[in-house]
């Protein structure tokens, strides 16, 4: 059996190196160097030297505000459209579901540098096509990118846009796993559409939507492309500086590392935490 | 309760016609049984009942009331799926009342049915858990609670034991047959074990390829099935089936040869009219009615292959050159396979089937 196994970690050896090399060292690394003062040569041990001025500086707080003001707002929108989309995929109503399908699912495909781009357009203030929108409707064109408000609400839209049809696909998966007969159980014991929907489908669905829900959690905590792309690294004045732009600004603009690696700890602690929350609110009773 | 009523029912999927004009009436009260092999078009049928399946063509009343457009809930209906179809998130209590719960029914009266449900299938102890905490069994009980807190009229039950092993089907079935009694109201019930089929229902519905092969009581299917079909499904293990020949006419009998069996003639009085001088027929010896040598009008001598030894009664798989034939035999320990044996046929103990199928009385 000894050899057995001493065989099995041979062939897993050059996976183990590999891991421990680019993924195990760099995790254990980035956090000793969050402990080090990295704006000196040579880097020093300062232990409360990037935690301490976590804690007293403006413009984490701020990401992190944003950040949590994304999470809040559009994580629940995108999760509820995301059942809303994947209940009409799953409609024996709906025709050319392939088509839809692979619809809802395009926008994860398509690169983030050419989405963001045509947002940017989509928004812009003199040519953008929501503008032209509004004021075909007798409403005042919006400045998108010149204030908070709308700059917040254009990266919410932009980041439910691409998301949003790529959990419906795995909600649709949970929707399909629902035995069909208990459906039709209901349907004897009259009980409404929508009432299935919600005493029935909904917490069936439960496990599934909660794996989105962290999911989409954690990507939020680590958004970065749309506000720095869209809205210009997190303009207007940092009104959409996220976490994960802060940790960008302060590793690889200012070069320092040791205050970086300090905010990605943190951001991985909250999406835990978060996380982890979440699972204990939508745990099932024993 | 109430009386259903099938005329000329039929059920096509696109092009496919799956029930092809199925005529049933269920008296108020009555056990009846659809059985047949997979895909007969039985299940189907039990759904086109309960509102499930559109019907095609043809005509459903439930208690002398025509339902074809009406909604399954306003059938007075219950259904038993075979896979339980319980509501997993909730407690066994939860899934009783459910339904009566979400249509604004007074607590009291929920209360009092799920009670009575609970103690008829005995239950109680059960309330308060989870479908995924109860035994296989636990859960078709209360698949069938579910059922009764609807106080139907007719109760539909789609292969409900399918699921269960051999034991525990044996147990639900006695159970099924004891709430039927108790209960009293029409039951319909969708199987493919003829077992089932005999032990629970006053009636029973033979279908076969969306067709009704013979509607009766258990054993007049048994005793006087109508074609070679009902004969082979109808009996377990089921019956032997032995190539044969018209060879003569005798006045109100027909003699046959069978073919694998070197010549051996059989003398079969009939009540019908005689099949032609040279027709292929075919022989029907059920397992139980092959005698010890000359106690019949005919012996035949067969090799027995394998010998299951039941202990209070034996089955002697035996060939008789392209034939397989299944003898039961009653104390016959001392049967081994390669034996030789020569075994007899009663002439009033068989069955005659021309070509195809259909009975020759």
């Amino acid at each position: 059996m000894r050899y057995q196994n001493a065989t099995a970690y041979r062939f897993l050896a050059p996976y183990l190196l590999i891991f421990s090399i680019f993924w195990l060292w760099p995790i254990i690394s980035s956090f000793l160097i969050s402990f080090q003062a990295t704006r000196t040569v040579p880097w020093r041990f300062a232990p409360t030297f990037n935690w301490g001025r976590l804690i007293g500086d403006p413009a984490f707080f701020n990401a992190l505000k944003n950040t949590l003001l994304i999470l809040v707002i559009q994580v629940p929108v995108m999760i509820t459209l995301a059942i809303v989309m994947a209940v009409l995929l799953n409609s024996p109503l709906l025709k050319a579901r392939g088509l839809f399908r692979f619809a809802f699912f395009a926008p994860v495909v398509v690169g983030e540098v050419a989405y963001s781009a045509v947002f940017r357009l989509m928004f812009n203030l003199d040519y953008g096509i929501i503008n032209k929108l509004l004021n075909s409707i007798g409403l005042p064109r919006i400045d998108w990118f010149s204030n908070v408000t709308p700059a917040m609400a254009v990266i919410m839209i932009a980041v439910t846009w691409r998301w949003a049809g790529y959990n419906a696909i795995i909600l649709l998966a949970g929707l399909q796993s629902i035995p069909q007969d208990v459906y039709e159980a209901a349907t004897l014991d009259r009980v409404s559409k929508l009432k299935q929907f919600f005493y029935i489908t909904l917490p069936l669905l439960k496990p599934i939507i909660v794996f989105c829900a962290v999911l989409s959690i954690i990507g939020t905590m680590q958004l970065f492309t749309e506000p720095f792309l869209i809205t210009e690294r997190g303009g207007p004045g940092g009104g959409t500086e996220t976490l994960g732009l802060l940790l960008y600004r302060q590793g690889f603009r200012s070069l320092n590392f040791g205050y970086a690696s300090a905010i990605a700890y943190t951001m991985a602690g909250l999406a835990i935490a978060i996380s982890l929350v979440q699972l204990w609110l939508t745990r099932e009773p024993k | 309760m109430a009386a259903v009523t099938l005329k000329n029912v039929v059920k096509r999927f696109g092009v496919f016609e799956i029930v092809h004009g199925a005529n049933i009436d269920v008296e108020d009260g009555e056990f009846v049984v659809f059985v047949g092999p997979s895909g007969c078009g039985k299940s189907t049928l039990l759904r086109m009942i309960a509102g499930l399946e559109d019907i095609s063509g043809g005509e459903i009343a439930i208690g002398g009331k025509l339902v074809n457009d009406v909604e399954p809930a306003d059938r007075g209906i219950a259904m038993v799926f075979q896979s339980y179809a319980l509501y997993p998130h909730m407690s066994v209590e939860q899934n009783l009342s459910f339904g009566l719960r979400m249509n604004g029914n007074p607590k009291a009266d929920t209360e009092r049915r799920v009670k009575r449900a609970a103690k008829i299938l005995r239950i109680a102890e059960l309330m308060k858990r989870r479908p995924r905490q109860l035994s296989g069994g636990q859960r078709q009980r209360v698949a069938i609670g579910r059922a009764i807190v609807r106080e139907p009229q007719v109760f539909l039950f789609d292969e409900p034991l399918s699921n269960l092993d051999a034991e525990l089907r044996v147990q639900m079935r006695v159970e099924i047959s004891r709430l039927h009694k108790e209960l009293g109201v029409t039951m319909i019930y969708v199987t493919h074990d003829q077992t089932e089929a005999m032990t629970l229902a006053d009636r029973i519905v033979v279908l076969n390829a969306g067709n009704i092969e013979q509607i009766g009581a258990p054993l007049d299917l048994y005793d006087d099935p109508a074609n070679r079909f009902v004969a082979g499904f109808v009996g377990s293990p089921k019956m032997n089936f032995l190539a044969a020949q018209v060879v003569g006419n005798d006045g109100d009998a027909t003699v046959v040869e069978l073919a694998n069996h070197g010549g051996t003639r059989l003398r079969k009085p009939l009540s019908g009219a005689p099949p032609a001088v040279g027709a292929e027929v075919v022989l029907g010896v059920r397992p139980e009615h092959f005698f010890d040598t000359g106690e019949g009008d005919c012996d035949i001598a067969v090799k027995a292959d394998v010998a299951e030894h039941l202990g209070s009664v034996s089955y002697i798989y035996a060939n008789a050159g392209p034939e397989e034939l299944i003898i039961e035999r009653e104390a016959s320990r001392q049967r081994a396979s390669g034996d030789h044996m020569v075994v007899s046929i009663k002439a009033g103990r068989s069955l005659l089937f021309d070509k195809s199928g259909a009975r020759i009385r």
